[in-house]
């Protein structure tokens, strides 16, 4: 007999305070797969043989899809529908044949469709279109892409020797969209006629004229698409008994008569006039939210927000706008919904919305419009888009962080990511005095940044950081250092088993088990770093050529200042920020790597480099001791040991100085250092071979600037003191890069810690964490994730004791680590644990 | 005087090994982000070397004035490195443990020099004041942020008086907050010593009737009441300093209607609004495992958590006892109900 328990094993944080349209809304959203509507990806071709859809080299930073590449290219091919071409549409440019292929499917092919009782239009956007090349084109980029000697293979062979990954991709950019809500489309398609009348007569005809002319024709996408769903409204609104609905239909086809064309007059106009504009980016890109995000919604809206509410907008009202708008970004993880099943939400898309933050003159820009949005957030719960990032600085109020900390203790992990301004300003300062770039950021207008994907810091409306586009695995420059320039372990391709002969792939830095001094090593480390950036580049460079000879996207270039202007695709380089990203990953691992080897080889000399390299060879298989030695008695990063911290912060230097180094031979693009690691650090440890830090093959790696697992024994005071030495501190004498803090990484680095939840159990507490919040903001990172301990960490922590030695068990006048508990005791701990509301 | 010289000199091989050394302490270790210790974000420093012996003691390994070896087995890799290199033939290795002969062991701390994995360790390490402050100045902004600063605890931080005091100075030179927590089993003149450079007391009182606190912790309270007179007329002629009482609610012991209403009244007739928190700790099980790797018996390893109504009920009890309502607060887990 089974009986029904009285309540849920763990305590889930639920939806509330939700209208019946919303709960009906949200409630269909999470039916999935059995929902009779969908956004799944729809394939459109020119019906051409060679025409191709899927972009592969938008995956070459996701390995995980390596292997599905044809499939997925073959797929779309097959089932793609026919698009009927107007007359001389192949001798128009690229540019403009993709402008108009798209436009002509967004108007007319892909349905339009309006939910029951939704109040933002535009539903279907997922789209997989004709990349409208001509057969020569083609030609030339399938030479590119694929074969033995191709782009594709590059990218397996850096990915199998454990470099990382390189590939320019869609998406992470913030678009101007406040121009659109305050001037309209019509606005950004008179400045582009300017701009085309301007143009010589050979201009005209030539590449710049084909490019504005297909701006000209994507800057009236929004608005046809617009008159679309306004027709859709008014069928719908004539068939609505329910006058109430009937009036909010007759609105909607109202306003979408002349908005996004016009300019927003109200909230709602706004809020339409911003999804639509938004979704049809991710159309342009055949690419749902990779990190398209909002920027700074609270702000660019707040205008509206004020008007409306002052003309006598009742504010639930503008929270079930609000709320409409949330749903309608989750239907991006629709794209692939059959392999992913339902939503496919273990996927991370990552349209942020930034909140709060610092204004001109260090003032507190948080308004009304930051707290409703925090209320949808918290009241929604647990929706993953858009993904909210709340910025945290000195002058933030107590009003801000109690709501903060308050939402952080009531969710299972914080439904938002802290960004703190300080160290983020710092970085986008040295950014621009790296890269010359002064007249578009300084400290007249740095305060108006925001996150895209993840955490990484950009600028708003003309920022094309091409974050995420390469991921370089540090690590593999102590593997090489201790080799020599080999591979630690040959590449067996696991199909054939075919072992690769050794070849001398990196630098020759002798051999280190010659080595008299750690000095030689370190130089041999500088070097082989060096290698490996100049490796990544060259890749890089290749797939950011064919990107911008063969893929274009003139729409999102309406949205990004300077491509108008130079009459130049944001492939192209049209951005008038234009850089891209090395997002350093394996950090921790590498650094705890140098840290052991100086330990074990020179300081204490331990064991011979002979015998370390063995070690590792046999993936500390019979070295248990040595390998106890590496993980247990060599100092580590993130213990707020200042010697350990500083071979960390020289780690930081080198590397992101010599990132600076380098720009792409087409584009321009300036390179600046970031850290992310997305879920690399995961894959990459299979990839890699065992690291001196102790660490075997197949375990992880280190994500992003946190210290290795169970490494921050002294906890996360010592943890976030650490993170902050190595991306640079403070000058105590206020010469940083923005006061006194100094930061080596622009695009910021992504930071995760966990804690009890015992830390914030009640007003007490809290108001401590707030403190730790502020104090975070003083010696910290530029971004932080909180986790909030877990029974299933716990159960994770009994049978992974070594990943969890900071796990600390602490009531009154006890404190113990939890896995120095015994086995029974722990079960206690969670079971209390699970019974927790 | 007489009956203060008199508990001590229980204590005088104890008092010996520790009053006169002003120049190193002994300490089990620093907890960071303390959150437990006090007002605000804390570093707590955990003195090893304790005079009372209470009998449900939560931290065993804080009691012995010298330092003392433990091996937790979740480390082990099994090398046998340590059995090597002990002078003293203290371990044995069974089939399915390692065994320490605590007669034979001198914790000289060999064991744990040569252990790779960190599974032999040493409990209590000597340091120095210079030593202490740099770690302590670490976490400066989180003290300054949140109103929080340094706690001594224990084990006894006044069985260690003149660098406690030293230490209490150096971080007051700072501006730092500073608290101890304090059993109260000191001589008055550490105390004096100390006061001056602490802006707030942790002070326990676990039983009030002399005898049953000498059942239960090895010592009569009679001195630590009297010093507790001491820290009160301290605190009312500096009115900015703070003092908070601690009580254990100890299932059998002290979790019972009779200690907490006396030691509530005594709060009320003697401390008076001097006290200004009045914490109930409910009683903790963590330890059981601590005391079997010092190779201790504890009475209580089979004792329950207190229920969630007990607690509540004691909590209520305090709150009619005479101290004011709003200082008293029951803190610590309790029992899982299925």
């Amino acid at each position: 007999m089974t009986t029904q328990s009285a309540s849920p094993r763990y305590a889930i944080k639920q939806p509330h305070n939700l209208s019946p349209r919303i709960q009906m809304l949200r409630d269909y959203y999470f039916q999935g797969m059995d929902r009779k509507w969908n956004n799944e990806f729809v394939g459109f071709t020119t019906g051409t043989p060679w025409d191709i859809q899927y972009q592969e080299g938008n995956f070459y930073i996701v390995p995980e899809t390596y292997t599905f590449f044809s499939t997925f290219t073959g797929a779309f091919q097959q089932t793609s529908h026919k698009v009927a071409l107007p007359e001389g549409f192949w001798e128009w440019s690229l540019s403009e044949r993709h402008a108009w292929f798209t436009r002509e499917v967004m108007v007319y092919y892909l349905p339009h469709e309006v939910l029951p009782g939704d109040l933002i239009a535009g539903g279907r956007f997922n789209i997989q279109t004709s990349k409208c090349l001509t057969k020569q084109q083609y030609k030339a980029y399938a030479r590119q892409a694929y074969g033995k000697t191709g782009m594709r293979q590059a990218e397996l062979w850096f990915h199998n020797h454990g470099y990382g990954n390189a590939g320019a991709t869609s998406g992470h950019i913030i678009p101007d969209y406040p121009r659109v809500l305050n001037e309209g489309w019509k606005g950004i398609h008179e400045e582009l006629n300017r701009y085309l009348f301007k143009l010589s007569k050979r201009e005209y005809e030539g590449k710049k004229g084909g490019q504005l002319r297909a701006m000209l024709v994507a800057a009236t996408m929004a608005r046809d698409v617009a008159f679309e769903y306004s027709k859709v409204c008014s069928e719908l609104a004539e068939k609505e008994s329910d006058p109430a609905r009937q009036n909010e239909l007759t609105a909607m086809a109202d306003m979408l008569r002349r908005i996004p064309w016009e300019p927003a007059t109200s909230f709602w106009e706004a809020l339409q006039s911003l999804w639509l504009t938004h979704m049809l980016v991710m159309s342009d890109e055949n690419y749902p939210g990779p990190g398209v995000s909002f920027g700074r919604a609270d702000q660019y809206l707040y205008p509206f927000w004020k008007k409306s509410i002052d003309e006598g907008m009742d504010r639930d009202f503008g929270k079930e706008l609000l709320k409409c708008f949330w749903i309608h970004c989750n239907y991006a993880y629709d794209a692939m919904i059959r392999t992913n099943g339902n939503q496919g939400i273990t996927a991370g898309y990552g349209q942020l919305i930034t909140l709060a933050g610092m204004g001109k003159g260090g003032v507190d820009m948080s308004n009304d419009l930051t707290y409703a949005m925090l209320e949808v957030i918290d009241e929604l719960t647990p929706l993953l888009e858009p993904k909210p990032n709340v910025r945290l600085f000195r002058n933030s109020p107590d009003r801000l962080l109690d709501r903060v900390v308050d939402m952080i203790a009531s969710s299972q992990g914080s439904p938002f990511l802290l960004n703190f301004d300080e160290r983020s300003i710092a970085g986008l300062l040295r950014e621009a005095r790296m890269a010359g770039v002064e007249d578009k950021i300084n400290a007249d207008n740095v305060f108006d940044y925001a996150p895209v994907g993840c955490l990484e810091n950009t600028m708003c409306g003309n920022d094309r950081s091409g974050t995420v586009d390469i991921n370089l695995n540090l690590l593999k420059a102590v593997e090489l250092a201790m080799t020599g320039g080999y591979d630690l372990l040959p590449w067996k391709d696991p199909m054939s088993g075919k072992v690769e002969p050794v070849k001398r792939w990196g630098k020759d830095t002798g051999d280190a088990a010659k080595f008299k001094t750690w000095d030689e090593f370190w130089n041999a480390y500088i070097i082989q770093t060096k290698g490996i950036i100049r490796r990544a580049a060259d890749l890089y460079d290749w797939t950011d050529r064919v990107r911008a000879t063969f893929f274009r996207n003139p729409y999102l270039s309406c949205l990004v200042r300077g491509c108008g202007e130079k009459a130049m695709d944001i492939n192209e380089g049209g951005a008038e920020l234009n850089f891209v990203t090395l997002e350093a990953v394996t950090f921790a691992t590498t650094v705890d790597s140098l840290l052991a080897i100086k330990y074990l080889v020179f300081d204490k000399k331990e064991c011979s480099m002979a015998e370390l390299i063995q070690a590792l060879k046999d993936n500390w298989e019979g070295h248990e001791v040595l390998q106890a030695r590496a993980i247990n008695k060599a100092p580590k990063y993130g213990r707020d040991d200042d010697q350990a911290d500083e071979m960390g912060r020289k780690v930081m230097e080198v590397w992101s100085e010599e990132t600076w180094k380098y720009s792409t031979s087409m584009t321009k693009k300036q390179y600046r250092p970031g850290m992310l690691s997305w879920n690399y650090w995961v894959g990459d440890g299979y990839v890699m071979a065992a690291s001196a830090d102790g660490r075997p093959r197949g375990k992880f790696l280190s994500n992003a600037i946190c210290p290795c697992a169970g490494a921050d024994i002294n906890g996360p005071t010592a943890n976030v003191n650490s993170v902050g030495k190595v991306m640079g501190g403070k000058d105590i004498s206020g010469r940083g890069d923005w006061e006194s803090y100094l930061s080596m990484l622009p695009n910021g680095a992504s930071h995760t810690i966990t804690f009890s939840p015992s830390l914030i159990r009640d007003p007490e507490h809290k108001a401590k964490f707030k403190a730790f919040l502020r104090s975070y903001a003083e010696n910290g990172g530029s971004a932080l994730q909180i986790n909030m301990v877990d029974a299933d960490m716990l159960r994770d922590a009994q049978n992974n004791p070594n990943a969890y030695r900071h796990l600390l068990v602490r009531v009154t006048g006890y404190n113990a680590y939890f896995t120095s508990i015994g086995r029974e005791l722990q079960n206690e701990i969670i079971a209390r644990e699970s019974h927790r509301i | 005087m007489k009956t203060s010289e008199s508990a001590l000199s229980a204590n005088s091989e104890l008092m010996a090994h520790f009053v006169n050394r002003s120049d190193r302490v002994l300490i089990l270790h620093l907890q960071r982000l303390s959150t437990e210790d006090g007002p605000g974000i804390r570093t707590t420093i955990f003195f090893k070397g304790c005079p009372l012996k209470c009998e449900w003691c939560h931290n065993p390994e804080s009691i012995s004035p010298k330092p003392q070896v433990h091996w937790l087995e979740t480390r082990c890799i099994g090398c046998s490195l340590c059995i090597d290199v002990c002078p003293s033939g203290a371990l044995k290795k069974t089939d399915d443990t390692l065994i320490r002969d605590r007669s034979l062991c001198t914790s000289c701390g060999k064991c744990t020099l040569e252990c790779p994995s960190g599974a032999q360790e040493m409990l209590g390490h000597e340091t120095t004041l210079e030593e202490l402050m740099a770690e302590l100045m670490k976490d400066r902004i989180y003290y300054d942020k949140s109103g929080g600063g340094v706690t001594l605890s224990g084990g006894e931080p006044l069985l260690q008086p003149l660098l406690s005091a030293s230490l209490l100075k150096a971080l007051k030179d700072k501006g730092i907050h500073t608290a101890i927590d304090t059993c109260g089993m000191c001589s008055p003149s550490a105390l004096e010593r100390v006061l001056p450079y602490t802006d707030m007391v942790l002070y326990d009182i676990k039983e009030i009737d002399p005898e049953r606190h000498r059942q239960f912790t090895g010592q009569s309270n009679h001195l630590i009441l009297q010093n507790l007179s001491l820290v009160r007329d301290y605190m009312q002629t500096h009115p900015d300093k703070v003092l908070w009482i601690r009580t254990p609610l100890i299932p059998g012991a002290t979790a019972n209607h009779g200690t907490i209403v006396k030691i509530g009244q005594y709060i009320q007739d003697t401390l008076g609004k001097t006290c200004q928190r009045w914490e109930l700790c409910a009683f903790n099980n963590l330890c059981r495992d601590k005391y079997r790797r010092l190779g201790l018996a504890w009475k209580y390893s089979s004792t329950q958590l207190i229920s969630k109504q007990e607690l509540a009920s004691l909590e209520n009890i305090a709150r009619n006892s005479g101290p004011d309502p709003s200082i008293i607060f029951a803190t610590g887990a309790t029992r899982v109900e299925s």
